[in-house]
């Protein structure tokens, strides 16, 4: 694991590299850093003396040597001048930085995609189809306790009405919206990546993820739907939902405690969000059937090897 | 330092096998499903030279060396295993199946020749013993692929099953010239899902390698405490992607380097790749071979690779297309299928 990472490091450990202002190279440590500066770009060329700064070779010169120090050695041109005291990462200008900053990110996609075009893997954080990333949870925002609060007065007011909102099979996806902060995100994919259309073939029934929906975020929009998660329906899982032997127990007991209080409600949520993981069973499994449709062998028998088959044409039985 | 050739006078049919002399770097011999047995000088001439050929009465499914240079077994496709005396083209019958032979090996270490047929028998040869006399093993399975390390024998059979043979109970059970029941070392399942294709032993002995039609290669030790078995590992190779459908290719062939340890795996892509199996890398992949591949060998001394390459069978092709019937030698740099270094 630790090599692998070693091998192609993430952009940000490539930009957390110190690098040597001087030449643009970059180093594992920022001791293998100033131990490159003293002998490359900070070495006296009279006695060998490696000094700390280009201020201080300027200062030995003149004083050891009475000679006066030009330019930096080895500099990349543009960068010789003596002015800037850089000592390892220090006294590096910003825009300097940003510009080598630029420069790291764009050789590190250019690389990504190449070793992606030569192992044929998918992009890193991709799916195979080249389609949305499995970091990056656009459109999800993790509700405050004031969005929950305002969700659970909102549900109130629909229940004293008797206007229930939609029930949860209408809404886009069970997430995890309470979910405590600091928790680590549940696995699963947010929608819009790569997951086969609803209705594909494979595995009817499975919960269609309309794609590019948002998850739960934020305040609701105003007479639109609660952004709280809706228990299944009492008597079992909703349509769309294969049962789930967990969830089956689960489910009806959660909306039978639908006009609790506030506390019941949010730990609801959350009873919501735990029931959530074994829902996200199919369709993944469809994700992976999907997968293995869209291969093709070109060689497939169940009991007979190529050989086998082989020996059977025509021109080889003749013989026989 | 590294150069390849084709051989100037190749089969006619589908290749079946390369072999390479267990002595001499430079003789080779192919087996074809045109029912000859090809002996080359790889060295002799450019291209090298064809210094005879053996018929048989049908397609020759498999072909081995022996104790020397001088003879070879043949695995036939009507039911025998021939011994061929290279010098003067004599073959002698080892002895019969009840269907067509798929793989014959020789174990140098116990003098032991092992056949497979599709008759589900494995037939034990103590070459110490007159010709005719053999040992019958019974198979669970067809078996479609034989492998020999220097104290093991694999056979990879249909159904996915695998058995691990000592040849030392093997060798043992040859006393009795009879149908034995010898046990298995191990038994073992593919630890792929499709049909295995191919087996291949590691010459250090420690375990093997397997692939599959669907374009996969297993490497597995022998040593069955958990440690070693948890090393084992599978991974996908000889795949293609076109216009987003991955096609999956078997792998023929495998063969591992005698002196790097390392391996080579040709499918029916007409591709050979090199493989470190211990770092897990792929060290190079070699240009598409213009046909399917069916056989590698590797000289005795590590220097060259045989490949057979014709036209993918799997097929059921009708007719061969000409001129894709061919076996390379490719000349291998001292470094070329050398492992990573730690």
């Amino acid at each position: 694991m630790t090599k692998k990472r070693k091998r192609w490091p993430d952009l940000q450990q490539k930009l957390d590299r110190p690098w040597c202002y001087y030449c643009d190279r970059d180093f594992d440590d920022l001791k293998i850093l100033i131990s490159h500066q003293k002998a490359k770009h900070f070495k006296c060329d009279r006695c060998g003396r490696r000094l700390n700064t280009a201020g201080g070779l300027s200062v030995h010169m003149s004083q050891v040597h009475k000679e006066s120090l030009s330019h930096v050695e080895n500099a990349l041109p543009g960068k010789q001048n003596l002015d800037n005291e850089i000592f390892g990462m220090e006294g590096v200008p910003a825009d300097e930085i940003e510009r080598h900053n630029h420069e790291v990110t764009a050789k590190h996609f250019a690389e990504e995609q190449e070793r992606a075009r030569i192992s044929g893997n998918p992009v890193r954080g991709l799916f195979s189809s080249g389609t949305g990333a499995t970091s990056k949870r656009s459109g999800w925002k993790r509700e405050t306790v004031e969005d929950i609060k305002v969700h659970a007065e909102e549900f109130r007011k629909h229940k004293l009405n008797g206007t229930l909102p939609p029930r949860v099979d209408e809404l886009p996806a069970p997430g995890p919206p309470a979910q405590a902060p600091g928790a680590p995100a549940p696995a699963f994919s947010p929608p819009g990546q790569g997951f086969p259309p609803p209705g594909a073939p494979g595995a009817p029934g499975a919960p269609g993820y309309p794609p590019g929906q948002p998850f739960y975020g934020g305040p609701p929009p105003p007479g639109g739907p609660p952004g709280l998660p809706q228990r299944p329906q009492i008597g079992g899982p909703p349509p769309g939902f294969p049962p789930f032997p967990g969830q089956n127990g689960h489910a009806p007991s959660a909306a039978n405690e639908i006009s609790a209080s506030l506390d019941d409600l949010i730990a609801d949520a959350k009873g919501a969000a735990a029931a959530a993981p074994p829902a996200e069973g199919p369709p993944e499994k469809k994700a992976k059937k999907e997968k293995d449709k869209n291969i093709h062998l070109v060689f497939y028998h169940d009991t007979m090897s190529p050989e086998e088959l082989m020996a059977e044409l025509p021109r080889y039985a003749a013989v026989n | 330092m590294s150069s390849q050739f084709e051989l100037a006078q190749n089969p006619t049919d589908a290749i079946s096998a390369v072999k390479f002399a267990p002595k001499n770097p430079d003789e080779l011999i192919v087996a074809s499903w045109d029912r000859y047995v090809y002996h080359y000088d790889i060295q002799a001439d450019h291209g090298g030279k064809l210094l005879q050929k053996f018929e048989h009465p049908q397609p020759v499914l498999d072909a081995c060396f022996g104790r020397d240079d001088m003879e070879a077994y043949s695995a036939c496709l009507d039911w025998s295993v021939r011994r061929i005396d290279l010098k003067s083209g004599e073959l002698t019958v080892m002895s019969r199946h009840e269907k067509g032979v798929r793989s014959v090996i020789f174990s140098a270490t116990y003098n032991l020749l092992v056949s497979a047929s599709w008759d589900s028998t494995l037939h034990i040869h103590n070459l110490n013993s007159p010709p005719g006399t053999y040992t019958t093993i019974t198979l669970p399975s067809k078996p479609f692929s034989l492998s020999a390390s220097p104290t093991k024998l694999v056979v990879a059979m249909a159904n996915r099953s695998l058995h691990i043979y000592e040849l030392d109970t093997l060798a043992k059970a040859t006393a009795q010239p009879t149908i034995v029941d010898v046990e298995p070392w191990q038994r073992r399942e593919s630890s792929m899902k499709y049909m295995t294709r191919a087996v291949a032993c590691m010459p250090n002995d420690a375990g093997y390698a397997s692939s599959s039609i669907e374009g996969r290669v297993a490497v597995e030790w022998f040593d069955p405490s958990d440690e070693s078995q948890s090393r084992k590992y599978a991974f996908k190779c000889h795949r293609q992607n076109q216009d987003g459908q991955d096609v999956v290719y078997p792998v023929h062939a495998l063969a591992f380097h005698p002196v790097h340890g390392t391996f080579a795996s040709g499918g029916g892509d007409g591709v050979v790749a090199l493989w470190d199996g211990v770092a897990k890398r792929r060290i190079r992949q070699y240009q598409k071979f213009p046909a399917s591949v069916a056989s590698i060998d590797f000289s005795s001394n590590g220097k060259f690779v045989a490949i057979g390459v014709s036209p993918s069978f799997e097929n059921g092709m009708e007719d061969l297309p000409d001129g894709t019937i061919k076996v390379f030698v490719r000349q291998l740099s001292d470094s070329e299928a050398m492992g990573k270094k730690k």
